[in-house]
């Protein structure tokens, strides 16, 4: 199991002053993919400098790779590949050479990396572009240069931060593609951070919450299955009065607009939440089991601890289409 | 029922049908060759039937198959990754693929060249033709060589700060601006090696356009006039006191051009600020001496306090006489060190996940 462990710290701690941006932070992260989360703030910046060994620890200790974060710096950045979520390109270059320098500031011989540079440009599906100025990309093409960069010298760990930032539907698929695609069949290990929920379930295996410097959570995604499990129902007309209908008998309902969802305690919640419904002269428009995501997961915490956070739907601008239903004013809808 | 084997694309007879008595099966698998019998009775008035088959089937092909290739390769050491920074920065003066310098820049550096060579195309138009008169303008001697790296007009007035101010424009100030430090320090780049190896590529280049033309113009002398080991040993003293103020002043330049480079996100700032701190010390420390007959205000120009540490180590007569060349080797350290100084912290502070 220790074999397994690609980073590694005790006690990490780093302050900048009198702000503490790391404050013993325990963790251990093992191979395969994993999802770095947290709130703006949160201390995931300094954490990802701290494990590439570009800042110095106050206090604690790390490994990554095996190798010390505060001595073996230089050692731990030729075995990862650092994908930036912010631009870090050439915008007159050609692609093909931007990916081929990017090779040979890790110590690649010019012609083999201008080789290696063809196959990872076409691995992220660049192939046909890669003779173009990155100025005249687009942000996913952007996005999949950096990736690329990133992978030239096929390393044991990538660290991609943000790497949908900023990217249409299906550019983000295929980004998100790529990286699972990286861990599957590449046997690499991927170090994600993302405020977008939905891909750090889609592509990492565990996660880890960070809050104020602090280590919130950490685990297994698939462990979210155990989670309680509810059912959703889209009301039409009427949705307080059956909220308060079910309530009564019994259930537990969170509620968001005309988007219910209920604890799915009994073997008959279905048909009980169906009586109310009918009793109250409700209609229910759709209904399903509502299995909880890392998203819910991560706003339950943050909520907790006090903190409020934009969901992914809020970051993307496309809020689901059942929350826009509302119903005709006489069926008590109109302002939901 | 059996085709014969048909070539490609080659019409082939196939011999009529036999008609089958029909019955149906509800087990007999539907298939593509019955429906098409059930459509169009292909049993009757089928004698003159032939189909045309290819030997192989078409392959539905794949476009793109994304499969991850490893690499088993091994990284060189650091002198090859600081090798790296160089030639990119180096052979984009000269080709592509390499760091994109300006159409114009290359223009700019190619016409300096030139023209820094026109004591060089003199002093062989000087041997070819015998002119003595000619010769003793244009050849070998102190003051020229001083004139070569140090004469104020043109070449440090129109030369050497603007081909400087051209190159330190964007070395570091773009890699703020598009976010590419990121690109350096994620890797296993030091400050140190990455600001070495752009203070060096941008010294080399302003050591191509100087120190070259200045030992081409050395080299005619002794190649067109057939000075022998005597003249060389004669001159060649006083050569190298050039060359050490040629690298005094490539220096100098990059030093000041680079510190305001690594304060800036633009190209425009670094050249013009360095062309205003070089040429607009020197006119205003000009202005003083002339007005007020002080020249203390020469110490804090650049292009005045090199001139007068060449005069110095190259022997020509000083112009700067009200006081000792070592308050301007002095002014020049103080310089480059505050020079050095921005540069080293401002690098120091440039960052890998945001800029």
């Amino acid at each position: 199991m220790q074999d397994d462990l690609i980073i590694k710290t005790t006690n990490l701690s780093k302050s900048y002053g009198p702000h503490v941006a790391l404050n013993k932070l325990n963790l251990s992260v093992s191979k395969g993919a994993t999802g770095l989360l947290g709130p703006n703030g949160a201390g995931k910046s300094t954490f990802l400098k701290t494990i590439l060994g570009l800042i110095q620890t106050t206090e604690g200790e790390g490994t990554v790779l095996g190798l010390d974060i505060r001595t073996q710096g230089d050692a731990i950045r030729s075995r990862i590949g650092y994908m930036p979520e912010y631009d870090c390109l050439n915008p007159e270059m050609e692609a093909i050479h931007q990916v081929r320098y990017s090779g040979e500031l890790l110590g690649m011989n010019p012609t083999i990396a201008l080789a290696r540079a063809h196959e990872t440009l076409q691995y992220v599906g660049l192939g046909e572009q890669r003779y173009r100025n990155i100025g005249s990309y687009s942000t996913g093409m952007k996005q999949a240069t950096k990736l690329a960069c990133a992978l030239i010298h096929d390393p044991e760990l990538i660290i991609a931060d943000e790497p949908s930032n900023g990217l249409d539907i299906s550019a983000r698929n295929y980004m998100i593609e790529t990286l699972t695609n990286t861990v599957k069949t590449g046997n690499r290990s991927v170090l994600m951070a993302s405020h977008l929920m939905d891909d750090v379930e889609r592509v990492c295996d565990n996660f880890i919450l960070l809050h104020k410097g602090k280590l919130a959570a950490q685990g297994r995604i698939e462990d979210l299955k155990g989670f309680d499990r509810e059912i959703e129902i889209h009301v039409w007309g009427g949705a307080s009065r059956l909220e308060e209908t079910m309530i009564a008998r019994g259930l537990s309902v969170r509620r968001e607009g005309r988007v219910m969802r209920i604890l799915h305690e009994q073997e008959d919640t279905t048909s009980i939440i169906l009586r109310c419904a009918a009793d109250v002269g409700a209609q229910i428009r759709r209904m399903h089991e509502y299995e909880a995501s890392l998203e819910d997961l991560f706003l339950s915490i943050m909520e907790d601890l006090g903190y409020e956070v934009k969901t992914s739907e809020d970051l993307l601008g496309s809020p689901s289409q059942a929350r826009k239903v509302d119903a005709p004013e006489h069926m008590g809808g109109g302002s939901a | 029922m059996n085709f014969p084997e048909a070539s490609p694309s080659t019409p082939v007879t196939v011999n009529p049908i036999a008609p089958q008595p029909a019955e149906y099966a509800a087990g007999t698998p539907v298939t593509g060759k019955v429906r098409l019998e059930a459509a169009w009775g292909s049993t009757e008035g089928d004698e003159d039937l032939s189909i045309t088959t290819p030997t192989a089937q078409k392959a539905d092909g794949q476009i793109f198959k994304q499969q991850y290739k490893q690499w088993n390769g091994e990284l060189n050491p650091r002198w090859m990754r600081n090798w790296a920074i160089l030639r990119h920065h180096l052979l984009g003066v000269f080709k592509k693929g390499h760091r994109p310098w300006g159409m114009a820049i290359r223009l700019y550096l190619l016409v300096i060249f030139i023209a820094s060579m026109s004591d060089v195309g003199m002093t062989l138009l000087s041997g070819i033709i015998g002119d003595s008169g000619l010769h003793s303008v244009w050849g070998v001697n102190r003051d020229n060589l001083y004139g070569h790296v140090l004469g104020f007009f043109p070449r440090n007035m129109l030369y050497y700060p603007v081909v400087a101010a051209l190159l330190v424009g964007g070395v570091i100030s773009e890699d703020r601006q598009h976010g590419t430090s990121a690109l350096y320090f994620s890797r296993p780049i030091t400050r140190l090696d990455y600001v070495g190896m752009k203070f060096i590529s941008v010294a080399v280049i302003q050591g191509l356009l100087i120190l070259v033309t200045l030992a081409l113009f050395y080299f005619a002398e002794i190649a067109t006039m057939g000075r022998g080991w005597a003249w060389i040993i004669d001159t060649l003293p006083m050569f190298l006191a050039t060359v050490f103020s040629a690298i005094l002043l490539i220096f100098t330049y990059t030093s000041i051009g680079l510190s305001l480079s690594s304060v800036s996100k633009g190209k425009f700032f670094p050249g013009i600020a360095l062309l205003s701190i070089i040429l607009g010390t020197k006119v205003l420390a000009f202005i003083a001496s002339n007005l007020f007959d002080r020249e203390i205000l020469y110490l804090i120009s650049p292009y005045d306090c090199l001139a007068h540490v060449g005069q110095a180590i190259i022997g020509t007569q000083p112009t700067y006489d009200q006081y000792s060349w070592t308050w301007s080797l002095a002014s020049l350290v103080a310089m480059n060190a505050l020079a050095l100084y921005v540069l080293s912290t401002r690098v120091s502070s440039m960052e890998v996940t945001r800029e």
